[in-house]
């Protein structure tokens, strides 16, 4: 249940002296071809030969295999097994269990849809390694993004493991009482009360002192701030940007003319 | 019309945002650990969409949603859906949906009818109807059945999602309930959140019909779909 939050990697190679902006733009954009072209394979090829190889100029492949394996991989594969065993498509049977009749077609097709959503995930897996959250929102409060929207998605990001902790806690506390979570169905459902008000009227309560303290700080204030991090934003980052949104709107053009 | 979205959004909103992010994310964690056969994970959503206006309650969704897909990737393409969901539940508050128990059922329902709505395409195009969610067994079985990939993705959705949605509608309501009155008077709606003493018979039949005519409505799309 205590998931580790930041993905992020310190090193130094070429893709992590990119700007964020740059790094976000090529992972969308590699999600959007995968999604939007019109070629069986493309997914497979942007796997192996897109998103890997930029792991290893990023200097985390060994943390992006990793990941693959504990996340990539089963998820891929679970969706893999679902569409296998219950897209009703096809004649040729190769197996069949029960009711359930796993064909060529739906083979098939089961792999298109898990290499593409191997291909969401890995790409964002890739923007989350080489990307520290904190430089992604000062650059984009740089340009021009409310620094609230900053400050929630930074917040939330500190916030989940103590709530994560608190959870835990509350669940070891309730249980040392007697509290039943593991029985029948009313027993759990009954139990839930428990473990949920004391987390949530906890954390409800913090609510306003922060908010005066932020206040304090400045919060709502609407001058130019200035940032302690000075992102680099390079033409090679602006000639990047600008190729993936060729490339995305090339695979539209080719995915409407071709259907 | 914007003047009055900005309204919505003070300091207290922005703050009980993450807030509200988190409580999704560990209620859910809870569920799945006490496993229960419902998700409850937009409970904070719809806890802001009410004290907070809807547009503070959609941002919640669509920031729960992406945030959560760092450590659970399966939940990111789903960010619109929880994105009509406190938007939804914004507007039932708003219309004072959210004041005793039955209306709140009601709202429950009117955001069970929006997530079927909004999953329906997403479940269709990124996974062609069998997504990795328990509830595609049904959907597999209406494939098998010979119903039309849109007809069995609706209806698995519209027989799923009301329990959970109207369980999700009563825990948030029983949460504002639950919170002292003078700390519910700092966010920027507090008159959503006041309720009514005592019901009348009127209100009641009045909510059986709408509740009737949202199912009829229901039945109507799904027919029209197949």
């Amino acid at each position: 249940m205590h998931e580790r939050l930041s993905y992020y990697v310190k090193r130094d190679s070429s893709i992590h002296r990119l700007n964020p902006l740059t790094k976000i733009v090529v992972a969308l954009g590699i999600i959007l071809i995968s999604f939007s072209s019109p070629w069986y394979w493309t997914s497979l090829i942007l796997l192996f030969l897109v998103i890997t190889p930029l792991c290893f100029v990023g200097e985390v492949s060994k943390e992006f295999f990793r990941s693959a394996i504990r996340l990539i991989i089963p998820a891929a594969g679970f969706i893999f097994l679902m569409q296998a065993f219950f897209q009703p498509v096809g004649e040729t049977v190769i197996f069949s269990f029960w009711i359930l009749d796993v064909t060529q077609e739906s083979l098939s097709y089961g792999f298109y849809v898990a290499t593409r959503i191997a291909v969401m995930i890995s790409a964002f897996t890739f923007f989350l390694l080489t990307t520290h959250p904190s430089e992604l929102m000062s650059d984009l409060t740089r340009r021009g993004l409310p620094g609230q929207f900053a400050y929630v998605i930074i917040s939330t990001l500190q916030i989940l493991p103590q709530m994560q902790a608190k959870a835990q806690t509350i669940i070891a506390a309730q249980r040392s009482r007697g509290l039943d979570t593991e029985s029948t169905f009313l027993k759990r459902a009954g139990s839930l009360v428990p473990l949920v008000g004391p987390l949530v009227f906890g954390s409800l309560i913090e609510v306003e002192e922060r908010a005066i303290a932020i206040e304090a700080r400045g919060f709502t204030s609407t001058h130019v701030k200035t940032s302690l991090h000075d992102v680099p934003d390079t033409s090679l980052d602006k000639t990047i940007r600008w190729i993936l949104v060729g490339l995305v709107v090339i695979t539209l053009v080719l995915k409407l003319w071709l259907s | 019309m914007l003047d009055k979205i900005k309204k919505d959004f003070t300091t207290m909103t922005w703050v009980l945002i993450p807030v509200a992010i988190a409580i999704n994310i560990a209620i859910g964690q809870i569920v799945v650990l006490l496993k229960l056969p419902v998700f409850l994970d937009s409970i904070g959503t719809v806890l802001v969409g009410i004290i907070c206006g809807p547009w503070a309650g959609a941002l919640t969704g669509a920031l729960s949603n992406t945030i959560w897909g760092l450590f659970n990737p399966d939940s990111l393409p789903w960010w619109p859906v929880a994105f009509f969901i406190g938007l939804v539940a914004g507007f039932c508050a708003n219309a004072g949906l959210f004041k005793n128990w039955w209306k709140v059922i009601l709202s429950g329902f009117l955001i069970a009818l929006t997530a079927a709505i909004v999953s329906t395409p997403i479940s269709v195009y990124l996974y062609g109807g069998i997504t990795a969610s328990g509830s595609s067994f049904i959907t597999a079985y209406l494939l098998q059945t010979g119903q039309g990939l849109w007809s069995a993705v609706v209806s698995t959705s519209f027989l799923t999602e009301p329990v959970d949605k109207i369980s999700t509608a009563m825990l948030a309501f029983a949460i504002v309930q639950g919170l002292s009155k003078r700390l519910v008077a700092r966010f920027p709606r507090p008159e959503n959140a006041a309720a009514e003493a005592g019901n009348s018979t009127t209100q009641l039949i009045t909510a059986i019909i709408v509740t009737i005519i949202v199912v009829a409505l229901g039945f109507v799309v799904r027919n029209m779909l197949s």
